[in-house]
C-alpha cells in the first residue's frame, strides 16, 4: 500500500507544478521570517537577522530541486518536457505531421477494422455460460463436411454417455400463420428436449418443454421468442395457455423465452420454438438435423473424436467394401466456439495478411519520412548535442516524436476503423434462412453488424499496433544519431551534395520494400478480380436473368401433401400467369445454387448387378434430386435435349416419371439409351421412399451447376411434385418452404408486387417472402468471393498509392538535396532533359528492385490463395505480365515530377540560397 | 563546539519522534526543536527538513494542514498519522540495534 501511495502522490505532483510551487514559497517564505524573527528576538539588525536566517535554513534552490525531484519522477517530467516540446516542433512542421499521421492512420485504420471484425466473428465468446465445453457434430461423407446428422448419428452421439452430456438436436423449419387477419411466415427452431438445458435458456413466463412433450406423436406444444411474443401479442403475459396456430395445427404456448437468448445456433433467429419430437428408436438415416452436446467434466475434444472414430468404424463395417465413401468418411464433434466462424476464418486470414502487408507499407513510408525529417534536423540536433544533450537524450527525443506521431496516427486510425468496418459490413450479406446448415460470409455479426463494436480487444490491438508501429519507425533514424554526432561535422555536411554512386542508403531499402509488398498485394487482388469474372462468365445452365422467386411455407396447412401442392401450384400459376407481362410460372423444392437434396438410385434394368450397400439401402448411385411442377424447365430455360417435358396430367394417377440431366445419361448410360430405362429413387432412405413409384425416364435437359458455379455439373434427377409421396413432401416442405419461380417479360422487381398479391390471394392465402430475382440468387451464390476481392482490390489501391508517394517522396527528396549540383550542371550547359533521365534512371532502378522482388515473392505466395482461385491460375502469366508493368507505370508517374522539377531548376536561384 | 553532519537517513527519524512529542508542528518548529533538543551538536541546514517531510508524507507518516503560524503566516502543520508511529517504533528498534552493533564492533580488541 505505501508503495501505491507514494506512486500516487508522484503522479499527482507531476500535475499542477505551478500550485504546488506556489505552496512550497509559502512555506519556505514563513519558516524564513519565523527565523529571521528569532535572530532579531536575539538582539540581531533587521538586516543581520536576515542573513543568518539565510545561511541556517541553507540553499533554497538547491532544497527546491531535490523536493521537485522527491515530488515527482524525474524521468516522467522529462517525457512531459519531450512531449511538450514534440508537440512545439511538429506545429512548425505541420504538413510532414499531418502526412504521417494520415498514412499511419490509414494502416492503422484498416489493420483495426480488420481485426474489429475478426474479434466479432472468430474471438468472441459466444454468449452461453461454459461456451468452451460444447461441441457439436460435423458429418464427413465423401470428403464433405457437412453439419446436418441423421438419427444414426444422434442415437450414436447419445449413447455415448461416456464423453458427451445433454445432446441435442436442432433444425429450423418455416411454418406460416394464417389464422389471423395479418398471415405471416415464421422461423420456426425444432429443438429436442435437452437445447434449453445445454444453452441455459431462461423463460420470462411459462416453462421450457419437458421429456414427455419431446415424444414422437407428442403434444402440440410451443414456446415463444420475446421478439414474436410483443410482436404478434402485445408482451401479454396472459399469453401462456393460450395456442397459436402453426399452419392450421394450433399449438399450447407454454413459455415465453428471455430476450437475450441467442444461441447462435439459429439464422435468423426463430420466431417460436417447438418439440423436434424425433423417434429415436427408428434409425432409418433419414431424418435431418444439426446435433449439440457438452462435453462431460473432464473430458476433452480429442477423447470425443477417439470414441467417435471407434463408432464410425463399426458404424463402416454395415457398408459394402464396395463403397467409396467409407475411406473418407468420419464422425467428429467440433468445438461450438470454433464452428461458428464457419469458412469467414478463410477469407478473414486472407484480409489480415493483406492488411499486415499495407501496414508495413504505410510504416516504411512513414520510416522514409522520418529519416528525411531527420537529415534535414542534423544541423539541429548537432547543435543539441553541443549544447550538452547526452546521445540518450537526442535518441529518447526522437523515440518520443515517433510514439507521438503514431499514437495520433492510432485516434486517426480507430476513427478511420469505425468507418472502414461499416464499409467491411455493408460488403458482406447476411444469410439466407433457407440455405441449410450454410453460414452468412461473415456469421455472428448479428443484424447489419450490431455485434461488431470497438471492444476492449479492438482498443487494445489498435493500441498495440500504434506502439508497435511507433517504435518501428521511430528506432530507424535514431540509429543514425546515436553514431557520434558532432556538430562541426554536421554543419559542414548539411549542405554537402550527394554524389551518384551512393552506396543504397536506408530510405533506398525502404522504398523497394514498398515496392515489393505492394506487388504482392495488387497481384493477389488482380487474380482475385479474374476469379470473380471468371465466376460471371460461367453458364450455370439455365437464364437467370427475367425470373422472379420467391418463398411460401406450406407446412401444417393442408397443402403439404402431394394433392395439395399440386392444386395449390396449379391455382397459383394460373393467376400469376394472368398477370400481363408473366411469361410463365412454375414450383420447385429447391432453389438452384442453394439447395439439393442427393438421394441413392437403381436403375432397374440392372437392378440385380453392381449395387452398393449402405445401412439398409442398396443402390446404383447418387444423384441430385428436385421436385418440380410442370413448366420448371421452362422458366429457367433449361433446354430439353431428348424425350418431352412433365405436364399436368403427369400426377399420382399416371405411371411414375423421371427426367435426368445430361451428365447422369453419359455417366450411367454411356452406350444405351436412358429413355429405355427405369429408375427407383430413394429407396430404404426412409419408411416413406417406400411408396415411390418405379419411374420411366421420359426426357434428358442440359446440366445446370445446381451445387455452386464453381462446381462441375453432376447427375441430376427431376420429378413431378405431383407424383410424390406424401410423407416424402411432408418432410421436405417443413425444412424449406416452396420456391415459386415466375419468367417474366419485364425486369423482374416490377411485377414482384402482382405476383404476391396474386399467390397471397388464391386459395391457401399463404403468405410469401423472399421475393428476389434469379440474378441475385446467382449473384449472392459467389458473395464470399466477391467480399474477398472487394477487400483485396481496395487494399490494392490503398498499396499503389502508398508505394507511389513513398518513391515520389524519396526521389523529391533526393533532387531537393542534389539541387544545387543540379544547378551547376544546368549552368554549365547540361540539357534540361538528360538531368531528368537521370533523375527517373535513378528512381526507376529502386523501383525495378522492388518490383522484382515483389514478383518473385508473389509467385510463391500466391499458393496460399490457390483455394479461392477459379478460372484462373495461379501463376496466371497475364497477372504477372500486367502488374509488375502497371506499378511500373505508376512509379514512372510518381518519379516524373520531380525529375521533371530537377530539370527546371534555375541554376542561378539555387545558388544564391546557400 | 564542534557541530556534526546528520548521519544519512536519520532525518527522517528525527522528524517522525519530534512530531509524536510535539503533536503537531510547522516545518520551522520541527526544526528548532531538533536544534535544541541537540544543543548545538548539530548542524542542520533548517531546508533540508522539507524534503523529509515530503518523503514522510508519501509514505503516510505524517499529514499535514494549512494552518496560520504565530507571526500570522500561511504555513503547513504535520501531524503524526497511526501508521507514522508504528513506523517509528520499528525504525527506533532498528536504530537501537544498528548503534548497539556498531558499538560492540568499534570497541573490539584485534
Amino acid at each position: 500500500m505505501t508503495v501505491l501511495r507514494v506512486v500516487w502522490s508522484r503522479v499527482l505532483g507531476l500535475t499542477g507544478h505551478r500550485h504546488r510551487d506556489d505552496d512550497l514559497d509559502a512555506e519556505i517564505r514563513t519558516h524564513l521570517e519565523l527565523l529571521e524573527a528569532k535572530y532579531v528576538r536575539d538582539g540581531l539588525s533587521t538586516a543581520a537577522a536576515r542573513a543568518a536566517a539565510r545561511r541556517e535554513f541553507g540553499g533554497v534552490e538547491q532544497m527546491k530541486e531535490a523536493y521537485r525531484d522527491d515530488r515527482g519522477w524525474r524521468w516522467l517530467e522529462d517525457a512531459q518536457r519531450d512531449c511538450r516540446y514534440t508537440l512545439r516542433s511538429l506545429a512548425r512542421a505541420r504538413g510532414f505531421a499531418a502526412v504521417v499521421v494520415i498514412t499511419l492512420g490509414l494502416g492503422i485504420g484498416a489493420a483495426t477494422a480488420v481485426f474489429s471484425v475478426v474479434n466479432a466473428v472468430v474471438l468472441r465468446p459466444l454468449n452461453t455460460p461454459g461456451a468452451d465445453r460444447l461441441v457439436r457434430s460435423l458429418v464427413v461423407n465423401n470428403g464433405r463436411k457437412s453439419v446436418f446428422s441423421d438419427a444414426n448419428t444422434l442415437k450414436v452421439w447419445q449413447d455415448l454417455t461416456r464423453v458427451f452430456e445433454d445432446v441435442s438436436a436442432h433444425r429450423l423449419d418455416s411454418v406460416s400463420v394464417i389464422d389471423t387477419s395479418e398471415p405471416e411466415q415464421l422461423s420456426v427452431g425444432r429443438i429436442s428436449e435437452p437445447f434449453f438445458r445445454l444453452f441455459s435458456a431462461r423463460v420470462i413466463a411459462g416453462r421450457v418443454f419437458t421429456a414427455d412433450e419431446d415424444r414422437p406423436n407428442g403434444p402440440a406444444v410451443a414456446i415463444l421468442s420475446h421478439a414474436l411474443w410483443m410482436r404478434r401479442f402485445g408482451g401479454d403475459s396472459d399469453v401462456v395457455g393460450r395456442t397459436i396456430a402453426l399452419g392450421r395445427v394450433p399449438h399450447l404456448i407454454v413459455g415465453i423465452i428471455d430476450r437475450d437468448f441467442d444461441t447462435e445456433q439459429f439464422e435468423p433467429l426463430p420466431d417460436v420454438w417447438v418439440p423436434l419430437q424425433t423417434d429415436p428408436e427408428h434409425v432409418d438415416g433419414g431424418s435431418i438435423y444439426q446435433i449439440t452436446a457438452r462435453l462431460q467434466p473432464g473430458e476433452t475434444h480429442a477423447a470425443a473424436n477417439a470414441a467417435l472414430a471407434v463408432e464410425y468404424a463399426k458404424f463402416n463395417s454395415t457398408r459394402s467394401a464396395s463403397d467409396q465413401s467409407r475411406r473418407s468418411g468420419a464422425w467428429i464433434a467440433e468445438p461450438l466456439q470454433t464452428a461458428m466462424a464457419g469458412d469467414a476464418p478463410s477469407s478473414l486470414t486472407l484480409l489480415l495478411g493483406a492488411v499486415a502487408f499495407l501496414l508495413l507499407i504505410a510504416c516504411a513510408n512513414v520510416a522514409n519520412l522520418m529519416l528525411v525529417r531527420a537529415d534535414v534536423r542534423r544541423r539541429e540536433m548537432a547543435i543539441r548535442a553541443a549544447i550538452g544533450a547526452g546521445p540518450h537524450r537526442i535518441v529518447r527525443q526522437l523515440l518520443v516524436e515517433a510514439l507521438m506521431l503514431s499514437l495520433m496516427g492510432g485516434v486517426v486510425g480507430l476513427a478511420f476503423a469505425v468507418l472502414a468496418t461499416r464499409l467491411i459490413l455493408r460488403l458482406a450479406p447476411g444469410s439466407n434462412p433457407f440455405m441449410l446448415g450454410a453460414l452468412a460470409v461473415l456469421p455472428r455479426i448479428g443484424d447489419s453488424g450490431a455485434a461488431v463494436s470497438v471492444d476492449w480487444r479492438v482498443l487494445t490491438f489498435a493500441m498495440l499496433v500504434s506502439l508497435g508501429t511507433g517504435l518501428a519507425f521511430g528506432l530507424v533514424p535514431s540509429r543514425r544519431f546515436s553514431r557520434r554526432l558532432t556538430l562541426q561535422a554536421s554543419l559542414v555536411q548539411t549542405n554537402a551534395a550527394g554524389s551518384y554512386g551512393r552506396r543504397m542508403s536506408a530510405p533506398a531499402i525502404l522504398v523497394i520494400a514498398e515496392v515489393a509488398l505492394a506487388v504482392v498485394l495488387v497481384v493477389g487482388a488482380a487474380l482475385l478480380i479474374r476469379t470473380s469474372i471468371a465466376l460471371r462468365e460461367v453458364n450455370p445452365g439455365f437464364a437467370s436473368e427475367q425470373v422472379l422467386t420467391m418463398r411460401m411455407a406450406v407446412s401444417g396447412t393442408g397443402f403439404d401433401t402431394r394433392d395439395g401442392i399440386s392444386d395449390l401450384t396449379r391455382a397459383g400459376v394460373e393467376r400469376v400467369q394472368a398477370i400481363p407481362g408473366v411469361v410463365r410460372a412454375s414450383t420447385t423444392c429447391c432453389m438452384p445454387l442453394e439447395t439439393v437434396w442427393q438421394l441413392p438410385f437403381v436403375m432397374t434394368s440392372r437392378a440385380g448387378q453392381g449395387l452398393t450397400q449402405l445401412g439398409s439401402m442398396r443402390f446404383h448411385g447418387f444423384a441430385g434430386w428436385t421436385f418440380v411442377s410442370p413448366g420448371y424447365f421452362d422458366v429457367f430455360r433449361i433446354p430439353i435435349l431428348k424425350g418431352r417435358d412433365f405436364t399436368f396430367a403427369d400426377n399420382a394417377k399416371a405411371p411414375g416419371v423421371v427426367i435426368i440431366n445430361e451428365a447422369m445419361a453419359r455417366r450411367y448410360w454411356p452406350n444405351g439409351d436412358p429413355l429405355n430405362d427405369r429408375l427407383l429413387i430413394g429407396r430404404g432412405m426412409r419408411v416413406a421412399y417406400d411408396e415411390e413409384p418405379v419411374r420411366q425416364i421420359i426426357g434428358i435437359v442440359g446440366n445446370v451447376r445446381d451445387t455452386g458455379l464453381r462446381d462441375e455439373a453432376r447427375p441430376a434427377m427431376y420429378v413431378p411434385v405431383a407424383q410424390e409421396p406424401d410423407g416424402v413432401t411432408v418432410v421436405n416442405v417443413k425444412l424449406l418452404p416452396v420456391v415459386w419461380i415466375v419468367r417474366t417479360a419485364t425486369p423482374p422487381y416490377a411485377l414482384g408486387g402482382q405476383i404476391k398479391k396474386a399467390l397471397e390471394s388464391s386459395p391457401g392465402r399463404l403468405p410469401v417472402t423472399r421475393i428476389r430475382a434469379l440474378t441475385d440468387v446467382v449473384s449472392e451464390s459467389t458473395a464470399r468471393t466477391r467480399f474477398n476481392t472487394s477487400l483485396m482490390t481496395a487494399f490494392g489501391f490503398c498499396a499503389l498509392a502508398l508505394a507511389a508517394i513513398g518513391v515520389y517522396g524519396l526521389v523529391a527528396y533526393w533532387v531537393q538535396q542534389r539541387s544545387r549540383e543540379i544547378g551547376v550542371r544546368l549552368a554549365l550547359g547540361a540539357e534540361p532533359a538528360s538531368v531528368a533521365m537521370t533523375v527517373v534512371r535513378q528512381g526507376m532502378r529502386l523501383v525495378a528492385v522492388g518490383v522484382g522482388i515483389g514478383t518473385i515473392a508473389a509467385l510463391g505466395l500466391v499458393q496460399l490463395i490457390r483455394s479461392l482461385l477459379f478460372g484462373v491460375p495461379p501463376r496466371d502469366p497475364t497477372v504477372f505480365i500486367s502488374i509488375p508493368l502497371l506499378l511500373g507505370l505508376v512509379a514512372l508517374g510518381a518519379v516524373s515530377v520531380p525529375a521533371w522539377r530537377a530539370s527546371r531548376i534555375d541554376p542561378l536561384k539555387t545558388l544564391r540560397s546557400e | 563546539m564542534a557541530s556534526s553532519e546528520i548521519p544519512y537517513g536519520t532525518l527522517d527519524l528525527m522528524v517522525l519522534k519530534t512530531l509524536d512529542v510535539l503533536g503537531s508542528s510547522h516545518g520551522y518548529g520541527i526544526a528548532r526543536r531538533i536544534e535544541q533538543i541537540a544543543e548545538g551538536a548539530l548542524a542542520l541546514n533548517q531546508g533540508t527538513i522539507y524534503p523529509a517531510l515530503l518523503r514522510l508524507e508519501q509514505n503516510g507518516w505524517i499529514s499535514s494542514e494549512w494552518g496560520l503560524s504565530e507571526n500570522n503566516r500561511r504555513a503547513r502543520f504535520y501531524t503524526i498519522t497511526r501508521s507514522g508511529r508504528k513506523q517509528l517504533t520499528t525504525a527506533t528498534e532498528n536504530w537501537t540495534r544498528t548503534v548497539s552493533i556498531l558499538e560492540r564492533l568499534l570497541r573490539s580488541q584485534p
